[in-house]
């Protein structure tokens, strides 16, 4: 196994494509910064509790919740072209007999895409973690903010240490129902397109659920998104920043009943995955 | 069960004991499709095997099926005389198989891929790589990307990623697809040198004349029924016939015509086209003779590989 993980490991290092991703991350965290900075220096009439919060997000207590945040909405669609494309490009570029062949199991070659993906999505996290702490330190300065590091205490590490891990932990669903549609698909393509089409189609049938009231409204908790979403709000970022995720009327489950519905699904996903990797011929 | 219908059979079963590959009653149904039927095969150390049929006669999907790509419906295969199931990377990693083309990642270069590769197998030396590198022919380029190799250069890659874990069975599906004549007289010089280095080759070929100057033994398969398995050898003599050229053909063609050990008779041009036993021919001449008839030509005609192979398919092109 730790030989098939080193194996995917050097191919994905190899790969312009993980580059690729990685640096459409840090694009997406550089830009959002310049432009809250650029927001909070215009005086525009009528603009609410949001704008007032924009210097505090730019401020360096919060940069850390807020690359996060960022990392939790934008790195879904990433890791769903990742981990979509680690399995889809087998088929595609017909590698994946060859694959096969060169594997202990099927199981475990499975099981090593997983792990390298997901210890690729880690680095990418911390990464992704560095460059807002990096842009919140220029907008600090630009912005002429004070740099006062006593909020940095234990206990704000480690909330930040859980947020990290609960961050992961609402990337997988949609990644893993990602990687499910490129083996269904046995090709990267569907995986990507119905992963994402999915990330966004379920929102807007969630928001069209919420509003329609009744036990329709109460769907959606047992959907992705709700629950995906009642982990984000965990975050310590501004209420109308916090909300801003679920702000369409959306009524978020419980935090337990979140991990365990996001854990199902999960689950399920993965179990689909494995079985009709490990069930279908590989032709091709 | 159906039973296979072998028209030429000499395969080798019961012949030696380092049976590396034995497929016993292999079948495998696409729905309603029976793309392989109870295919017994035999493949021994040393052995370089010819696997041929025309497009679609269930070639690949019986290389898929000894590789664990393929489940069988029914059958059993053993890989070095255990049965292979679920578990059989052990068997699997003796085992080393292009298949229909070599497929490697675009992105790396041939160095990386035999890398990624040998990473995967585990227990490849770190000098194996340069090693099978230079035994292709392609060191000089092993830095360059996959996608930018010409076709030649992809198969070579190919045969070099098969000899990374110095297989003992080397499974070779079309591996001179796309070369050049040097390249194939290249692989081709390869392939025996492969089987001698105490590994057996199972070769997969539409070129059936590449496939008789290296294969000691071959079996046809069409719609998923082997139709011969046999060596080379004997396939193209037992499609061997006499010819003969005699003044007057009519006469003899009677005489010949009336002889039992004659199987059949016709006339070519200006021949007589006598399928008879083999060396037959000097009591071919001698009855002729008899009747004062005397051939001008006679001469042993063998047939070739694809002759017999056109023969066997009905006149299906191999693919």
């Amino acid at each position: 196994m730790i030989r098939l993980i080193g194996a995917e490991l050097f191919k994905l290092r190899k790969r312009t494509m993980t580059r690729v991703l990685l640096y459409v991350l840090i694009g997406i965290i550089v830009v959002l910064y310049f432009l809250l900075l650029a927001i909070s220096n215009v005086n525009l009439p009528n603009v609410g509790q949001h704008m007032e919060n924009i210097p505090n997000l730019l401020g360096l207590p919060l940069a850390l919740p807020f690359a996060l945040y960022i990392l939790s909405s934008f790195g879904s669609v990433l890791v769903i072209i990742l981990l979509a494309s680690v399995i889809g490009s087998e088929y595609n570029w017909r590698t994946i007999r060859t694959a096969v062949v060169s594997s202990e199991s099927r199981f475990k070659l499975l099981t090593a895409k997983l792990i390298s993906v997901t210890i690729l999505v880690l680095i990418g996290m911390l990464i992704g973690l560095a460059a807002g702490f990096i842009m919140s330190l220029i907008t600090t300065a630009i912005g002429g903010y004070k740099f006062d590091f006593s909020f940095a205490t234990g206990s704000y590490l480690w909330d930040q240490f859980v947020q990290f891990w609960r961050t992961f932990y609402i990337l997988m669903p949609y990644a893993v129902l990602g990687f499910l549609f490129a083996i269904v698909g046995r090709s990267a393509m569907p995986g990507i397109s119905l992963g994402i089409g999915f990330f966004f189609l379920e929102s807007i049938i969630t928001t069209f659920m919420s509003l329609a009231g009744g036990w329709i409204a109460r769907i959606p908790e047992y959907l992705l998104l709700a629950n995906v979403r009642a982990i984000s709000s965990l975050t310590e970022l501004p209420q109308s920043f916090g909300a801003g995720m679920g702000a369409m009327g959306i009524k978020l489950p419980g935090e337990t009943h979140a991990f365990i519905t996001i854990a199902i699904y999960s689950i399920a996903f993965l179990s689909i995955a494995f079985y009709l990797f490990r069930k279908r011929d590989v032709t091709g | 069960m159906t039973t296979q219908t072998t028209i030429v059979s000499d395969s080798p079963a019961g012949k030696g004991n380092d049976v590396i590959l034995r497929t016993i009653g292999l079948t495998k149904r696409f729905g309603s499709l029976v793309a392989v039927k109870n295919l017994n095969l035999e493949l021994r150390r040393g052995e370089v095997f010819g696997f041929l049929g025309p497009n679609g006669a269930g070639k690949s999907t019986t290389v898929g099926m000894i590789l664990g790509l393929i489940a069988p419906a029914a059958g059993k295969i053993e890989l070095f005389g255990k049965k292979l199931d679920g578990n059989s990377w052990p068997l699997l990693r003796r085992v080393g198989a292009i298949i229909e083309e070599p497929a490697f990642y675009p992105y790396l270069s041939g160095r990386d891929n035999l890398e990624a590769l040998s990473r995967a197998i585990g227990g490849v030396p770190k000098t194996k790589i340069d090693e099978v590198l230079k035994r292709v022919n392609l060191f000089e380029r092993a830095a360059d990307r996959y996608d930018h190799y010409s076709m030649g250069m992809k198969q070579r890659l190919g045969i070099a990623s098969t000899l990374l874990r110095d297989p003992e069975l080397i499974i070779l599906d079309e591996p001179t697809s796309g070369l050049d004549p040097a390249g194939t007289k290249e692989v081709r010089d390869l392939i025996p040198q492969l089987a001698h280095e105490s590994r057996a080759v199972f070769l997969c070929s539409h070129l059936l004349h590449e496939v008789e100057l290296v294969c000691n033994r071959v079996a046809i398969i069409k719609q998923g029924v082997i139709l011969a398995d046999s060596t080379v050898e004997k396939l193209v003599t037992q499609g061997q016939v006499l010819q003969i050229r005699v003044d007057n053909p009519s006469p003899a063609f009677e005489i010949l015509k009336s002889l039992p050990w004659i199987k059949s008779i016709k006339t070519e041009d200006d021949y007589l086209i006598v399928d008879a036993p083999k060396d037959s021919a000097s009591r071919v001449n001698q009855v002729l003779a008899e009747h004062n008839i005397f051939a001008s030509e006679l001469v042993n005609r063998t047939v070739s590989l694809e002759s017999v192979f056109l023969q066997l398919t009905g006149g299906d092109s191999g693919d």
